[in-house]
């Protein structure tokens, strides 16, 4: 039977010409009749521009978003918009969330001067104590040739309280990992580009304070400022992907929070293949810390740039939930009225259904967690054989990289989603017990 | 239980902890020890990475596992894990930039604090292909390492000026460190029990390990 072979997606996102052999090649091609094209996205809105999304939620599960229209799709996967409001009224949210922003920037432009103006620092601007940098790379980043009196200045501007010291001990984290963000893309050769990814990052730490910045953030911001021209756009939908992803990078004095998603895995990988936790666990890597990138950054280091876009929009799809915009808002505004009210299991992803069905919507584990869980049982036979440390674990796990399909993954991890529900409702070997522990944490 | 390959033999694993400042350049100077490479463009590291290789000592083989973290504070959180059981360390800071140099003190006692004492620590100034901008001075440096009874190195994992000798100066102290200790204790290092595990301190995490190399278990 003659098949489509599909058009390579690593065009839509040039690589620079001396990267080209350093990168793995995209698996994911855009396929006529399977990839969400721009025809049937805009055929799926009404006149009024209600969009009935379980047509397209079928259809990014299996084939993922052309990349012409990546951006806007995502707006709706990561609830940004509702997907039953008119036209109109999105363009007025849309409205009101670019004024909001603006004045978040102005507001960390006027703590921090080079907030928007095109440059960004990689060297820290005061001391812990909130005292001005005497560090020269700081001072010629900020002032160029001739610094002014800092101290004089520092008299001027006042003390500082502890959320704004905080903040801009992390602005030079910020710079110092968006110089090393997929830099072998030809977008990022524009130094445009980089500050502008500074400034969402910068912005974004100071709205969210209790996550501020850590490292990988720069790894899931990069990708949405390449699929959104306006700025504002771009924030808002990196604070969509943050809702999902932020537990795991809030950190405390003893723990980071992607630990209890590595609570999770090894919960899962108990229940449904307890030979390799056996074995995992005398290597010495029962805490799965090996897995810690692979959970925060959504595989983004396994897959080429392309590929792990076309991952992330499966998730998403599998993961859809059609109360997901009100819930967010409802977050911001504190309101609660939408709680509890009927949804439609058409307008879920597959995922999302598997969940409500089994009951256990009140405290869902992410797809990412199986997702990893099936990376781990895909090589089960080949952890337990050969490896007799954790560094063969890394090894072996490393394979990965360039060498997986998101399509296979995305299916493997809803399999073991449907196996591990129903062997923990049958409480299959006693394991419900470790299931609850790891909820309770 | 699978065969052993022979590229895996050796007598003994040493764990060695890359630690420093975020951009210092830890993951390119594990990249040029074990697989001879640097990157231009390479990225942050997020969570804990690792990578081994071995190098002859004497006679003997020894395997370092080494391994490499993400640089900015917070992730520190993980480090119980990350430090458990390390025997070396490379304390990286860059020759151009003051800040990173300030930490280390930080960083030392951090690491002091979470192993054992015996560890073997290396100071290590990365990126001395960068003469021109450099802003630690090597006479610095050096004077700190003494205070502080460190080794210290300067490298370039650009140039790969450096990069094998620091790494082999560490796994070799920590080799005599490991054979003296086995004496002390009246044992004859060669006629140690397959796999055990020999101690360099009080604690019993498992921290250099003497190799059978003979059974697959």
């Amino acid at each position: 039977m003659w098949r489509d072979p599909g058009i390579p997606a690593d065009s839509y996102y040039e690589v620079r010409p001396e990267c080209a052999a350093s990168v793995p090649q995209s698996k994911f091609r855009i396929k006529t009749g399977k990839t969400l094209s721009v025809r049937k996205w805009n055929a799926a809105f009404s006149p009024e521009g209600l969009l009935d999304i379980s047509k397209i939620l079928e259809r990014i599960q299996h084939g993922g978003v052309h990349p012409s229209i990546r951006g806007e799709v995502w707006e709706f996967l990561l609830g940004s918009f509702d997907p039953q409001s008119t036209y109109e009224e999105r363009e007025q949210t849309r409205e009101n969330r670019r004024v909001k922003y603006e004045i978040l920037k102005q507001l960390c432009k006027k703590m921090f001067s080079l907030i928007g103006s095109g440059r960004y620092v990689t060297a820290p601007i005061i001391t812990e104590t909130g005292e001005p940098t005497q560090d020269p790379i700081a001072i010629s980043q900020i002032y160029g040739d001739s610094p002014p009196d800092l101290q004089k200045q520092a008299l001027e501007d006042g003390p500082m309280d502890k959320r704004e010291i905080d903040w801009k001990l992390t602005l030079h984290q910020i710079g110092l990992d968006v110089v090393r963000t997929d830099r072998t893309l030809m977008f990022y050769e524009k130094e445009e580009n980089l500050s502008r990814l500074w400034d969402i990052l910068s912005v974004y730490a100071w709205y969210d304070a209790d996550v501020g910045y850590c490292q990988g953030m720069s790894d899931l911001c990069s990708p949405i400022i390449m699929l959104l021209d306006n700025e504002a756009d771009a924030f808002w939908c990196f604070e969509r992907v943050m809702r999902k992803l932020r537990g795991n990078f809030r950190c405390t004095e003893k723990s980071v929070g992607v630990e209890s998603q590595l609570c999770n895995l090894a919960t899962v990988t108990k229940v449904i293949d307890p030979k390799l936790h056996q074995h995992l666990e005398t290597l010495g890597g029962g805490d799965y810390l090996f897995a810690v990138r692979m959970l925060m950054v959504l595989f983004r280091r396994e897959f080429s740039f392309a590929d792990s876009l076309y991952l992330w929009e499966m998730m998403w799809a599998l993961e859809y939930d059609p109360d997901l915009f009100a819930t967010y808002e409802d977050e911001g505004e504190g309101r609660d009225e939408n709680k509890g009210k009927a949804k439609s299991k058409r307008q879920c992803g597959k995922f999302e259904r598997e969940n409500m069905r089994n009951g256990t919507a009140a405290a869902p584990l992410p797809i990412s967690v199986f997702l990893v869980a099936s990376v781990l049982k895909e090589k089960s036979a080949k952890l337990q054989a050969e490896a007799r440390g954790l560094d063969d674990v890394v090894m072996i796990l490393n394979d990965i990289t360039g060498n997986i399909d998101a399509k296979k993954a995305c299916a493997g991890a809803v399999k073991l989603h449907k196996k591990y529900l129903k062997k923990v409702k049958t409480g299959d070997g006693g394991q419900k017990f470790s299931f609850l522990v790891a909820f309770a944490k | 239980m699978g065969s052993y390959r022979a590229d895996e033999d050796y007598d003994y694993l040493f764990k060695v902890v890359l630690i420093g400042d975020s951009g210092v350049g830890k993951s390119n100077l594990l990249s040029r020890f074990t697989k001879n490479e640097f990157s231009q463009q390479s990225k942050s590291t997020i969570g804990v990475e690792f990578a081994t290789r071995s190098i002859q000592v004497d006679d003997k083989v020894v395997k370092a596992q080494i391994w490499d973290t993400a640089g900015q504070e917070r992730y520190r959180a993980i480090t119980s894990a990350y430090y458990r059981g390390a025997v070396g360390a490379l304390l990286v800071y860059d020759v151009t930039r003051n800040v990173t140099f300030e930490n280390v003190d930080r960083w030392l006692k951090e690491l002091r604090g979470h192993t054992d004492s015996n560890i073997v620590v290396m100071l290590v100034g990365n990126k001395a292909d960068l003469r021109h901008l450099r802003a630690i001075s090597t006479d610095k440096a050096k004077a700190f390492a003494e205070k502080e009874h460190t080794f210290f190195m300067e490298t370039s994992a650009l140039e790969a000026l450096n990069v094998e000798n620091a790494f082999t100066e560490v796994l070799t102290s920590i080799y005599h460190v490991v054979s003296k200790k086995a004496l002390d204790i009246g044992d004859d290092p060669l006629a140690l029990p397959k796999g055990q595990t020999i101690n360099i301190g009080n604690k019993d995490d498992v921290s250099a390990v003497k190799n059978s190399g003979c059974c697959s278990g």
